[in-house]
C-alpha cells in the first residue's frame, strides 16, 4: 500500500515499511508513554490530591481520608478501564477493518453499541434492573446478539458475508434496536436518565466493582485478538487469495467476529459506547507499522489506551471543576481527525 | 389587584354565610383575575372552568376543591408523590413524562386556564420550561398559564393556591381543610421545637446522580427555605451551577467538601438515588453518612398541607434522633 501523505498531514511521507527493530523500539516506546499517561491520569482529576497523598494512598491506604479514596477507588479504576477498554475497542476497531476489508468499519457498523444500549434498556424496562453490577451482563449479551445477528443476516446467499452485505445488515439491525430502544425510552424518563450514560460513554463513575467483572471477558478478548494477527494479514490479500493459500476464511470470519463481539461488550459494558477511538486508532497504527496485521494490533494495544486517557484527562482539565465525559471529547477531537483521515489517505487499500 | 381582592373577599362572605351553594355563585360570576407568581395580573370575562394543571398544582386545586379536567405529569402518575394517593376519576393524563404533553388531546379539552408552579430562576411556569418539546409549548397557548411562585416557601405557596381555588370559585372553609392546616400548624411547631432542641445542627441538602452530587441551594427550594425559617441550619453551597442555579454541581471526587450533621436527600426517586450514592466511593467519606444520618428531603413536590404535615412530621421523627454535634 502507498502511503501518500500531504506536508500538512500529521506523519510525514514514510517508507513502506518499517524495520522490526524500528517498530520493537517504537513499542517500547509506547509502552513509556502509556506509563506517563497513567501518571497524570491518576494525579489529575476535579480534586487537588498532592503527590506526599497520592504515595501514601499506595503504600499505607486509609479508607476514611478522602483523598486518599479518590485515588484508590476513584481514579485507579478509572485508569485502569481506560487501559483494558481501551485495548479492546483499539482491537475490536482493527479487526473489523480487516476483516470487513472496509476502512471505515468500527464497532458501531456491527451493530454492537446499539445491541449492548438496547439490551440494558430492556433489562431497566422489563426485568426492572437497578443495580450496574447487572447491566454490565446485559451489555454484553447484547452486544453478541447483534453480532451473530448482522453476521447472520450477512451471511445469507451465495458468496457469504462480504464487506457490503455486512455494512448494510449492520446498518438495518442499528436502525431497528435503535428506535425499540427509543421507543422503550420514550415511555419513561427515569430510564432515559439512566441511558445517559448509556449514549455517550465515559471513564468517570466507573470503579472497582465493574472492573473486576469485565476483566476477564477483556482479557480473554485481548488475548484471542491478538492472536488474529496473521489470518488478517491472509484476508487481507482477498477472499480467494487466501482461500488459495488454504485459509478456512469463513471460520476464520466467525472466529474474528466471535473475538470482536468480546471486546465491543466487554468494552461497552465498562465504559459505555465509546465509538471514534476504535475507528481512527487502528488507521493510526497502520500509518506507523504498515500492512502487517502483527504490528498493527500491537500497536493498537497500546496506543488505544493512550489516546483514550488523554482525551479522559482533557475532559477533566477543560471544564474544571465539572467533568466533560470522555465519548464527548472523543468525538469533539475524534471527527476532525477522521474526516483528515478520509481526506488525505487512500482508503479503498485495506 | 383590587380587584381580585374585592371578588376574593366578596366570595369569602358568600362562602361563609350560604355553604355549599356559593360555590356555583362565585362560578358563574362575572369577570375573573388573578395575580400569578410572574407577577402579572391575568383577568378574564368570566371564571375559569376547564383547567388544565401540572400534576402538583392539580394536586394543591384538588385539596381546595378545584378539580381540572386534566393534568401533565413530570412522571408516571403512580410513581408521583403528590398524585399517587389521589382519586384522579374522570381526570385526563396528558403526560407522564417531562418535557411531553399531549397537545391534541389538550387542544379538544377546550381549556380556559392552565395552572403550573411559577420558577423564578427560570422565569417559566412548570412544564414549559426552556428545552421542553414542541407539544408542550404548543399546550401553554391554549389559555393563560398561572400559578404561584416557587422558591421562597411553601407555606406562600399554597396561600397562592388556595387564592386561586377561590377566585375559581372554591369553597375553602370545609372542615377538612380546616383540619389539615391545624394539623400543618402543629407539626410546624414540633419542627420548629424539635430543630430548636439540637443546638448546632448543620444539614446539607443532596441529590446524588451517577455523575454528580447536586447540592441543592436551599434559598430555590421552598420547603428548604421553610426549614431555614423555622430554625434549621441548611448549609449554602457557595458554587451554584450558573447555569441552574438550583445546585452546585460536585464531582463526586469533592462529594466530602460539605461535612454537615445530617444529609437530607432528594426523596423523589430515593431507593434509586441511596443506590447510586452507595455505588461512589466517596460517599461514605461525608460524616453523616457514615453515621447513618440520612434523613429524607421532600424535594420540591410538597403542594398540600396534608403531605407537607405528614413530611414535617417524619422529619422531626428523624431529627429527634440525629446527633447535632457530628461535624
Amino acid at each position: 500500500m502507498s502511503v501518500t501523505v500531504r506536508a500538512a498531514a500529521p506523519v510525514e511521507q514514510r517508507p513502506r515499511r518499517r524495520s522490526r527493530a524500528t517498530l520493537a523500539a517504537g513499542f517500547v516506546v509506547l509502552i513509556g508513554v502509556l506509563a506517563v499517561v497513567c501518571f497524570f491520569s491518576i494525579t489529575m482529576g476535579a480534586r487537588g490530591v498532592g503527590l506526599p497523598t497520592i504515595w501514601k494512598a499506595f503504600t499505607d491506604y486509609e479508607p476514611t481520608n478522602a483523598a486518599e479514596t479518590v485515588i484508590r477507588e476513584l481514579r485507579v479504576p478509572r485508569t485502569l478501564i481506560g487501559i483494558f477498554a481501551g485495548a479492546a475497542l483499539g482491537l475490536s476497531g482493527a479487526i473489523l477493518q480487516g476483516v470487513t476489508r472496509n476502512p471505515l468499519a468500527d464497532p458501531g457498523i456491527m451493530g454492537i453499541n446499539t445491541g449492548a444500549a438496547t439490551a440494558i434498556v430492556f433489562a431497566i424496562m422489563v426485568l426492572g434492573t437497578q443495580s450496574t453490577s447487572t447491566y454490565v451482563w446485559f451489555a454484553f449479551a447484547g452486544a453478541g446478539v447483534a453480532t451473530v445477528t448482522v453476521y447472520g443476516i450477512a451471511s445469507f446467499g451465495r458468496e457469504g458475508a462480504t464487506p457490503v452485505k455486512l455494512a448494510l445488515a449492520g446498518a438495518a439491525v442499528t436502525a431497528i434496536l435503535s428506535s425499540v430502544t427509543s421507543a422503550i425510552v420514550m415511555t419513561n424518563v427515569s430510564a432515559l436518565n439512566e441511558l445517559r450514560f448509556w449514549q455517550v460513554g465515559s471513564l468517570a463513575g466507573r470503579y472497582f466493582p465493574v472492573f473486576w467483572q469485565t476483566l476477564p471477558f477483556l482479557v480473554i478478548g485481548i488475548v484471542l485478538a491478538l492472536g488474529t494477527g496473521r489470518a488478517l494479514n491472509g484476508l487481507a490479500l482477498g477472499e480467494d487469495l487466501a482461500l488459495a493459500l488454504g485459509q478456512r476464511v469463513r471460520l476464520t470470519r466467525v472466529m474474528m467476529f466471535v473475538t470482536v463481539a468480546i471486546l465491543c461488550g466487554a468494552a461497552t459494558s465498562a465504559c459505555g459506547p465509546i465509538v471514534f477511538v476504535g475507528l481512527i486508532v487502528p488507521h493510526l497504527a497502520r500509518m506507523i507499522c504498515g500492512p502487517d496485521y502483527r504490528w498493527i494490533l500491537s500497536y493498537s494495544l497500546l496506543l488505544t489506551p493512550i489516546v483514550l486517557l488523554v482525551a479522559d484527562i482533557i475532559g477533566r482539565v477543560v471544564v474544571s471543576p465539572g467533568e466533560l465525559q470522555v465519548g464527548v471529547v472523543l468525538g469533539v477531537v475524534g471527527a476532525p481527525a477522521f474526516i483528515a483521515l478520509v481526506r488525505y489517505r487512500n482508503l479503498a487499500e485495506l | 389587584m383590587k380587584r381580585l381582592l374585592l371578588l376574593s373577599a366578596a366570595s369569602a362572605l358568600l362562602v361563609a354565610g350560604c355553604g355549599s351553594s356559593a360555590e356555583t355563585d362565585a362560578g358563574d360570576g362575572g369577570s375573573w383575575s388573578y395575580t400569578s407568581g410572574d407577577g402579572k395580573t391575568y383577568t378574564a370575562d368570566s371564571t375559569p372552568q376547564r383547567i388544565i394543571a401540572q400534576g402538583e398544582a392539580a394536586a394543591a386545586l384538588i385539596s381546595f376543591g378545584i378539580r381540572p379536567v386534566a393534568i401533565y405529569s413530570n412522571d408516571p402518575v403512580e410513581e408521583n408523590k403528590s398524585l399517587k394517593d389521589l382519586d384522579l376519576s374522570g381526570i385526563k393524563i396528558l403526560s407522564e413524562t417531562y418535557g411531553q404533553i399531549d397537545a391534541e388531546t389538550a387542544a379538544g379539552l377546550e381549556p380556559d386556564l392552565i395552572v403550573a408552579s411559577y420558577w423564578p430562576l427560570e422565569k417559566a411556569y412548570g412544564g414549559f420550561e426552556a428545552g421542553v418539546e414542541d407539544s408542550a409549548k404548543k399546550v401553554a397557548r391554549l389559555a393563560d398559564v398561572v400559578g404561584p411562585a416557587e422558591g421562597d416557601s411553601v407555606e406562600e405557596k399554597l396561600a397562592g393556591y388556595e387564592e386561586l381555588a377561590v377566585s375559581l370559585g372554591a369553597d375553602v372553609d370545609s372542615t377538612d381543610i380546616a383540619a389539615d392546616k391545624a394539623t400543618f400548624e402543629a407539626a410546624v411547631e414540633r419542627f420548629r421545637t424539635t430543630v430548636a432542641g439540637k443546638e448546632g445542627l448543620t444539614s446539607l441538602a443532596v441529590s446524588p446522580a451517577e455523575d454528580l452530587l447536586y447540592v441543592a441551594v436551599p434559598g430555590e427550594a421552598s420547603e428548604l427555605s421553610d426549614f431555614e425559617r423555622w430554625g434549621l441550619d441548611i448549609i449554602d453551597p457557595d458554587a451554584p451551577d450558573p447555569d441552574f442555579a438550583y445546585w452546585e454541581n460536585l464531582s463526586w471526587e469533592n462529594a466530602d467538601k460539605y461535612q454537615p450533621d445530617v444529609i437530607l436527600m432528594d426523596d423523589r426517586d430515593a431507593a434509586n438515588s441511596l443506590q447510586v450514592a452507595q455505588g461512589q466511593p466517596t460517599w461514605k467519606n461525608i460524616k453523616a453518612v457514615e453515621a447513618g444520618a440520612v434523613v429524607p428531603w421532600p424535594a420540591y413536590w410538597i403542594h398540600t398541607y396534608a403531605d407537607y404535615a405528614e413530611q414535617l412530621d417524619q422529619l422531626s421523627d428523624r431529627f429527634e434522633t440525629i446527633d447535632p454535634d457530628l461535624t
